[in-house]
């Protein structure tokens, strides 16, 4: 069924499935469509079926009724028409189709489809968001996790700069360990979509007392062993 | 490391045309999923040159060597070089679909999402733009290698949602990040160890709107084999109404190393590294029957 999706600053407002022969705009409440806003019209427009088609008929409003930015009188709805009444926007979504959106036109949105968000929409839709609490993840995303030693090999701290780590006794590790019975690479941590995580690749890993076979999530101030050396995982703000 | 993979895409029920884009090359473990959007075919080109540009680009520098300086936007630090390949890969694509969509009036406003995945014997690699996704199957569990860029995931991660309230959001079609909407972009890439018997899912949001993670991993445990996989998530979409594009590709390593652990063994995993067993299957769109 062919749909209008009433915007007003380019964010959808309401949609409206065209399930009767006439429609009309305006902002009087017996309208189909009641457009609360000064800028438009008692009853503004008015959309009849045809066939197939839809004609749009704007009702001598006093601020006009504008498809695509062009003034109209009368004009025969195409799939992905923006009309305009006052300030508002009524996307014409044709029988079976979807809304396409372009980033640069305001706002043509079809809930269904995978549209782009442009940044000045993203930052206005962010912006009513709680500032605080974007700018706490904001500076969880940008944190960066550090093991430090506490026994068995004298390395201080270590940040984890890359996102694959590898532990061992192999001169490519970006943490290297020594011993008569370490593995060229004993464990790996990799930085995940969930965050923080420890792999066995065949030494002895024990994660808060835990031997740890496959792999864990690690927590703020897990201990974790490898073989006689022992360590702990925190996450501290990155530098930059 | 023997790889078995397979990829379908499926124009789905409700679209006329079918927008997503995939490359599977078990040669280069090198597997590309493009979700386009932008309609009038628009949507295909942009999916089709990324996928086209990641690809070739990738395999370019591969076979050159390509040293940090040349990864196009600058080498990331925290990557392994395959790793930058693949960063500078998907930002190429990404002004090629750009500058593309800017010069060609009938291009205005294409766009695409891509998930890539590098599968080698020593790391996997995970690369991301927008809402397509990169499933991990290991040890029974499913694991997500990819992060959404839409606002509801953002939210979530903000803590301003729940994922139930994520689910079910009208908002969760609108994508923060995508390829050929700015000049530059900034992919999410994630570099991880590998894993006997893992397998891997990549798919377009066709396929995850239709399907739940439970089921996913529900699917992929009982699957024999990438291909019958693919069919058997084509079919579920199919059977729900498969409102967008939907693309499948799975792939499933098996004998990455002879055995992990042992001194005696050690030499026998340089050879195992070194003899990399590769298969074969569909490279070309399988049409779903």
């Amino acid at each position: 069924m062919a749909r209008l999706i009433l915007m007003f600053n380019n964010q959808v407002v309401k949609e409206y499935p065209l399930k009767k022969e006439s429609i009309t705009i305006g902002r009087n409440e017996d309208n189909t469509i009641t457009v609360d806003n000064l800028a438009v019209s008692g009853y503004h427009a008015r959309i009849d079926a045809a066939g197939k088609d839809y004609i749009l008929t704007d009702l001598q409003s006093t601020n006009g009724t504008f498809v695509n930015d062009k003034k109209v009188i009368s004009h025969k709805l195409l799939h992905g028409d923006n009309v305009i009444v006052g300030k508002h926007r009524l996307l014409f979504v044709g029988d079976g189709q979807k809304a396409e959106v372009k980033t640069a036109s305001a706002g043509k949105i079809d809930m269904d489809k995978t549209m782009m968000l442009d940044t000045a929409k993203q930052k206005e839709l962010l912006a009513k968001q709680s500032g605080v609490a974007a700018k706490a993840a904001a500076a969880a995303a940008q944190s960066i996790g550090v093991v430090s030693f506490i026994e068995g090999a004298d390395l201080g701290e270590i940040e984890l700069t890359k996102k694959l780590t590898k532990i061992g006794k192999a001169n490519t590790s970006e943490i290297r360990l020594s011993g008569l019975f370490m593995p060229s690479t004993a464990a790996t941590i990799s930085r995940r979509p969930s965050g923080y995580v420890i792999t066995s690749m065949g030494g002895k890993l024990k994660v808060n007392g835990e031997v740890i076979k496959d792999s864990i999530q690690l927590n703020e101030f897990d201990t974790i062993e490898i073989g006689k050396v022992k360590f702990q995982f925190y996450q501290k703000k990155a530098a930059k | 490391m023997f790889i078995k993979s397979a990829g379908i895409t499926d124009v789905g029920l409700k679209r006329d045309g079918n927008e997503d884009s995939f490359s599977v090359d078990d040669s280069l473990g090198l597997y590309i999923v493009a979700d386009g959007m932008g309609g009038h075919l628009a949507g295909e080109v942009a999916s089709r040159i990324s996928v086209d540009v990641i690809s070739k680009s990738f395999r370019k520098w591969i076979e050159e060597d390509a040293g940090e300086d040349e990864i196009y936007g600058g080498a990331d630090k925290a990557l392994s070089k395959e790793g930058n390949y693949i960063l500078g890969g998907i930002r190429l694509a990404n002004k090629v679909v750009y500058e593309l969509a800017l010069e060609q009036k009938e291009y205005q406003g294409m766009g695409t999402t891509v998930v890539v995945l590098l599968v080698t014997p020593s790391m996997t690699i995970a690369a991301n733009v927008g809402d397509s996704r990169i499933y991990l199957v290991r040890d029974g569990e499913l694991e997500r290698l990819s992060k959404d860029h839409t606002i509801v995931a953002e939210q979530v991660e903000l803590g301003m949602m729940t994922e139930e309230e994520a689910l079910t959001s009208s908002m969760k079609h609108i994508l923060t990040r995508n390829l050929g909407s700015s000049e530059y972009v900034e992919p999410e890439v994630f570099e991880i160890e590998p894993s006997n018997d893992d397998c891997f899912i990549l798919c377009s949001d066709g396929l995850t709107d239709l399907v739940n993670n439970d089921e996913i991993l529900e699917m992929v445990q009982n699957a024999d084999d990438p291909e019958n996989l693919c069919r058997d998530f084509i079919r579920t979409v199919l059977g729900r109404g498969a409102h967008d594009n939907t693309t499948v590709v799975s792939v499933f390593l098996s004998s990455l190393k002879k055995q992990k652990q042992g001194m005696l063994m050690k030499t026998g995993c340089l050879v195992s590294d070194i003899i990399i067993g590769v298969q074969k299957t569909g490279k070309k769109v399988i049409p779903f029957k």
